[in-house]
């Protein structure tokens, strides 16, 4: 049985680049959701997101006729890649799986509405070359000459996570030793103009858990991992970070937006989970929740939650009360958060939560960080079409 | 930076970039022409062009404005070494 270690981290977030950016933004309990100034949204419910600052990512390398998206996915990339200490031989058998959904949507959007204004064909066609969610895998790889597997996963909000997931069944299969894995996503007008019609955005930042909670906010960014069988990891000398001890996925087939009323799907893929796991319940001390904000969705996570894990003593906490929902990007990040949890013996608050629903029987750690030594740790990504993903990372020892 | 060096440049994007064969950038000189469909060019289609510029952008950490023609700066090794000098000049 292979077991599959984490080599390296990247991250691009609304706290900046960087992985420590990004850590110490969470731990400190500071809520990146602004007033969003990548377009309009005059007329809209809700204004706001987790933004890219714009200096940071003007101070990225990529070339600014690449889309949004694939900037940030370089970067998250390259600093996992460096994290990881890959050389260029060992680059060239490593395959590639990334989580996407806007792809380079933002560039297009602008395209268009430029040629229906102006009545012309805008001339700055490389805005549309990168569309396609594909696009982030294909200039990753290319960058940084990743010559194994390559596949994207679009699987709406729990695509970061499932790609997580898919790269360890690889390496867990022996067809690969080391895979790039991560989720990626910008900010996009039809992404905003979309959940606002759905009215499931909260017009203030979101807050998971709380009694008065009014929906998610968005956000974007951008996260990888480098994911290795500890064999390998071992022979080249590399420290792990965490473990990736397994994950379970199932679907709800039920509805297109709503989660299954019971939480059947959802309490599935954490059993699921579980059991490749060879763990109990007991054995987890904390979940990185998918935690929303949506009044369904946190109803029916802590429901599965309370299920799966018993009331009580259990610690949870939405990282997208911070960052807002990143979308494709979000199961990644919270990896990414997941596995420093472990490391740091620190659990990153959820903010914005002045009043736990009292349907939600746990500790979701309001406003302040909270030390705590973790040995196991689940991380839930659910996305739209009940698409759910928890995976299960062991502190590294 | 000089044109020179700039060619040099170019003729590595060409090959860890674009993945041509060393062989086909190995002559490459002021006078080699850069356009598909122009007898003895590089031939390079509107994709490569796109991929090129993105990777000359990153190289120089330049900006290049698609909105104005760009099809005269990318026709030779020539035209191109001076655009590339004259956008690193800040001009």
């Amino acid at each position: 049985m292979r077991r599959v270690v984490l080599t390296g981290l990247g991250v691009v977030s609304p706290y900046g680049v960087g992985v420590q950016p990004f850590w110490e933004g969470l731990c400190s309990g500071r809520c990146a959701i602004r007033p969003i100034t990548l377009f309009e949204t005059d007329g809209f419910r809700s204004r706001i997101a987790g933004e890219v600052p714009a200096a940071a990512l003007a101070a990225l390398p990529a070339s600014r006729r690449r889309s949004r998206a694939d900037r940030f996915g370089l970067a998250a990339a390259r600093e996992a890649v460096v994290d990881a200490g890959l050389s260029l031989a060992e680059r060239a058998t490593a395959g590639v799986i990334v989580g996407g959904v806007g792809g380079g949507m933002l560039e297009v959007e602008a395209w268009y509405w430029e040629m229906a204004r102006s009545g012309e064909n805008p001339r700055r066609r490389s805005a549309l070359r990168s569309v396609l969610p594909f696009s982030h895998a294909e200039v990753v790889a290319h960058r940084f000459g990743l010559g194994g597997p390559k596949e994207t996963v679009v699987m709406a909000c729990s695509s970061g996570a499932a790609s997580l997931a898919l790269a360890a069944d690889l390496i867990g299969d022996g067809v690969t030793p080391l895979m790039l894995a991560g989720g990626v996503d910008a900010l996009t007008r039809i992404c905003f103009m979309g959940f606002n019609a759905l009215k499931l955005l909260d017009p203030d930042p979101c807050r998971p858990f709380d009694r008065d909670r009014r929906g998610m906010s968005l956000g974007e960014g951008a996260a990888f991992v480098v994911l290795e069988d500890w064999e390998h990891a071992r022979g080249r000398g590399a420290r792990p970070y965490a473990e990736l001890v397994s994950s379970g996925l199932s679907t709800d087939a039920f509805h297109v937006t709503s989660p299954h009323p019971s939480a059947e799907g959802t309490i599935r893929a954490m059993t699921e989970a579980l059991t490749r796991a060879g763990l109990e319940s007991r054995d987890v001390g904390y979940v990185n929740a998918h935690g929303t904000g949506t009044p369904q969705n946190d109803r029916t996570e802590a429901l599965a939650l309370a299920k799966v894990f018993g009331a009580g003593s259990l610690l949870v906490s939405a990282n997208k009360s911070l960052v807002g929902h990143t979308m494709a990007a979000a199961g990644a990040l919270e990896a990414v958060a997941t596995v420093l949890t472990l490391r740091d013996g620190m659990i990153p608050p959820t903010a914005n939560l002045d009043h736990l629903d009292p349907e939600i029987p746990f500790d979701c750690v309001p406003h302040t960080r909270r030390p705590a030594s973790v040995a196991v740790a689940m991380s839930n990504s659910f996305g739209f079409g009940g698409q759910n993903v928890s995976l299960i990372f062991r502190r590294w020892a | 930076m000089e044109r020179k060096e700039v060619l040099d440049e170019l003729r590595t994007i060409l090959t860890t970039r674009l993945k041509f064969d060393p062989a086909r950038t190995a002559d490459l000189t002021m006078e080699t022409t850069l356009p598909k469909g122009l007898e003895g060019s590089l031939g390079l289609d509107s994709l490569d062009f796109i991929e090129l510029s993105v990777a000359i952008e990153e190289r120089f950490g330049l900006v290049i404005d698609e909105s104005e023609d760009l099809a005269p700066h990318f026709q030779s090794m020539d035209a191109l070494t001076r655009f590339i000098c004259m956008k690193a000049a800040g001009q």
